[in-house]
């Protein structure tokens, strides 16, 4: 990372010096306070998850767990809260919507980026303008549609909304695709490949980081979902995890070990996630603006 | 060399397939739908039945929906201001580069990928009144959640917490595009930090900053899902904001009319709030450094 303080090592009085590390002092004191005020929720949530009830209601809130107890997650993996299912559907509900907005987002993209046709200019502008409307304002029109189609509480009501593409994932990849090499793509052309082989064979391995950013996002998003399950599959059976959780929370109010149990599979496997890819998001994020 | 350019098009076209049933069916569809339904009165159980403009007559009138919009406007007042200014001081702080500050910026993003849902929850924890966190720590027990007073600034003080570090991110990526030369000009010429940062860094984060506001502005409308964990609009309305209005009004008292027509006025909302930012951030100041 580049720094742009002072790279000109000029002379120094000593009050100069003074106040540049009084500077520091504060930089470092601002930032660790910052780190500590990001983190606490995080680290007070997973300890308070491995502490027993008795633990909990007798020892001060922020105290380690003594002995440490996986007492909760076990309970909640019980027939009693069975939160495999929620676990299970999430992980359906990801895997499908991830590959079917790459999927339609990667063929939306390429027809855009390269390929001509009457009406593209046109119809890419719309697609662009979809990207104003807030998903609150459809979300009432979707579950009047899904509903009649019979879908609610099925699976396919929780992804049929999500499955071809984002007007988003298909923006960012035109930008990309578009500033793909042209002479690349025309020696395969006289090499006599297809629309179809150029795009798998070219572009794609071509632009495998964009691509893996948007499949982060995608999984980030889908994953943490939670207002359009909600409504439309409030069935047991079709929970998804945030919907689970915040069941739970409602129906066991002040059974705080076992909600944060929850909290902590909802949270921790994208923590994980992200800490493993933390340079690849970090790095794409100033260039993405997702949200 | 017609017959391929006709070929290349067909190919187009299949492959927009099928994107333009997501776009269309999905999402201008739904605009269509709501626009027509809010012009009805449906229970979800009888059929519905047209009311004409009833809907949008109610709105002018309800107190609620006003109070809506109010929650909705202080909420995005309060805690966007706050957020875009702590997250330019954490940039900036982080962009100083000292030893060992750098992997913080892994810390700030941990909100952004958790669901707000979850985090909610959390939070709902650790301001709840007998076994939170934060009143053992202060040593009191104040109602955080449940004053009519404090909820408000509660969920305030939860939105900055989750999307500030998101935010710095992008005043990071917008300092570190300003060529260094200008600060070393600057500071040749005696420039005080203060004045480094009115002159310099705020007019060529203006990109950053537009795009930074309207993104902001447009999620804080829709705020949802840590409303819904931590208060869910209470007490006594103090949070209710638009969102949890509309999915009251359609889910709870099953008036899917009247929370269409509030989604049709967000909606409108929302576009007059984009044109009019775009507005303000267009006279743009870029220092041409080539």
């Amino acid at each position: 990372m580049a720094t742009v303080t002072s790279p000109t090592r000029t002379r120094r009085t000593p009050s100069a010096r003074a106040s540049r590390l009084l500077a520091n002092a504060l930089t470092y004191a601002f930032l660790l306070a910052g780190a500590a005020l990001m983190l606490g929720p995080f680290l007070f949530s997973l300890l308070t998850s491995l502490k027993t009830p008795r633990q909990f209601n007798t020892t001060w809130p922020v105290s380690l767990p003594d002995p440490v107890t996986t007492e909760n997650f076990t309970s909640l993996f019980s027939e009693q809260y069975n939160f495999v299912v929620p676990i299970a559907v999430t992980a359906q509900v990801v895997l499908v919507l991830v590959f079917g907005q790459m999927l339609c987002s990667i063929l939306a993209a390429y027809a855009f980026a390269q390929l001509d046709f009457p009406g593209r200019d046109t119809l890419f502008w719309v697609y662009v303008a979809t990207l104003m409307i807030p998903a609150v304002v459809t979300i009432i029109p979707l579950y009047s549609m899904m509903t009649s189609l019979g879908l609610k509480n099925t699976f396919l009501g929780l992804v049929l909304p999500f499955l071809f593409g984002s007007p988003y994932a298909i923006f960012l990849l035109r930008e990309n695709f578009r500033s793909t090499p042209a002479d690349v793509l025309d020696a395969a052309t006289i090499d006599g490949a297809g629309v179809w082989r150029r795009l798998w064979q070219i572009m794609v391995p071509m632009n495998k980081p964009i691509l893996a950013t948007l499949l982060l996002i995608t999984v980030v998003t889908q994953w943490n979902n939670f207002l359009w399950p909600l409504i439309i599959a409030p069935a047991e059976e079709w929970n998804v995890i945030t919907v689970a959780t915040a069941a739970l929370q409602t129906q066991y109010a002040g059974n705080w070990t076992l909600v944060m149990a929850a909290t902590t599979i909802a949270i921790a496997p994208l923590v994980t996630l992200f800490v493993i890819f933390q340079k690849q998001i970090t790095s794409s994020l100033g260039v993405t603006g997702v949200r | 060399m017609n017959a391929r350019r006709r070929h290349e098009a067909r190919a187009a076209y299949a492959l927009l397939l099928p994107s333009f049933v997501g776009v269309g069916g999905f999402l201008l569809l739904p605009v269509l739908v709501v626009l027509g339904m809010s012009f009805m009165e449906w229970d979800l159980i009888s059929a519905p039945e047209w009311v004409g403009l009833e809907n949008y007559a109610y709105l002018l009138t309800s107190e609620r929906f006003a109070n809506s919009l109010w929650v909705t406007a202080v909420f995005t007042l309060l805690s966007i201001p706050t957020a875009i200014a702590l997250g330019l001081l954490l940039a900036i702080a982080i962009n100083r580069g000292l030893p060992g500050t750098s992997w913080l910026r892994v810390l700030y993003v941990l909100p952004w990928v958790s669901a707000p849902l979850a985090l909610g929850v959390v939070w709902k924890w650790i301001l709840d009144p007998s076994y939170g966190v934060l009143n053992a720590l202060i040593g009191r027990r104040v109602e955080w959640l449940t004053d009519p007073q404090l909820a408000l600034p509660a969920v305030v003080f939860v939105q900055v917490w989750t999307t500030v570090g998101y935010i710095s991110l992008f005043f990071l990526a917008g300092l570190q595009q300003i060529p260094v030369a200008v600060y070393e000009a600057a500071k040749l010429d005696g420039a005080a930090a203060a004045r480094i940062l009115r002159s310099i860094t705020l007019p060529l984060l203006r990109p950053t900053m537009f795009f930074v506001t309207v993104t902001s502005v447009i999620a804080s409308f829709q705020v949802f899902d840590s409303i819904y964990a931590m208060t869910r609009g209470g007490p006594a309305f103090r949070t209710d904001v638009i969102a949890s209005r509309i999915y009251d009004e359609a889910f709870v008292n099953l008036r899917l009319g009247r929370a269409a027509a509030m989604a049709v006025v967000l909606f409108l909302v929302l576009v007059a709030i984009t044109l009019i930012q775009q507005r303000y951030f267009r006279r743009r100041i870029t220092y041409d450094m080539s």
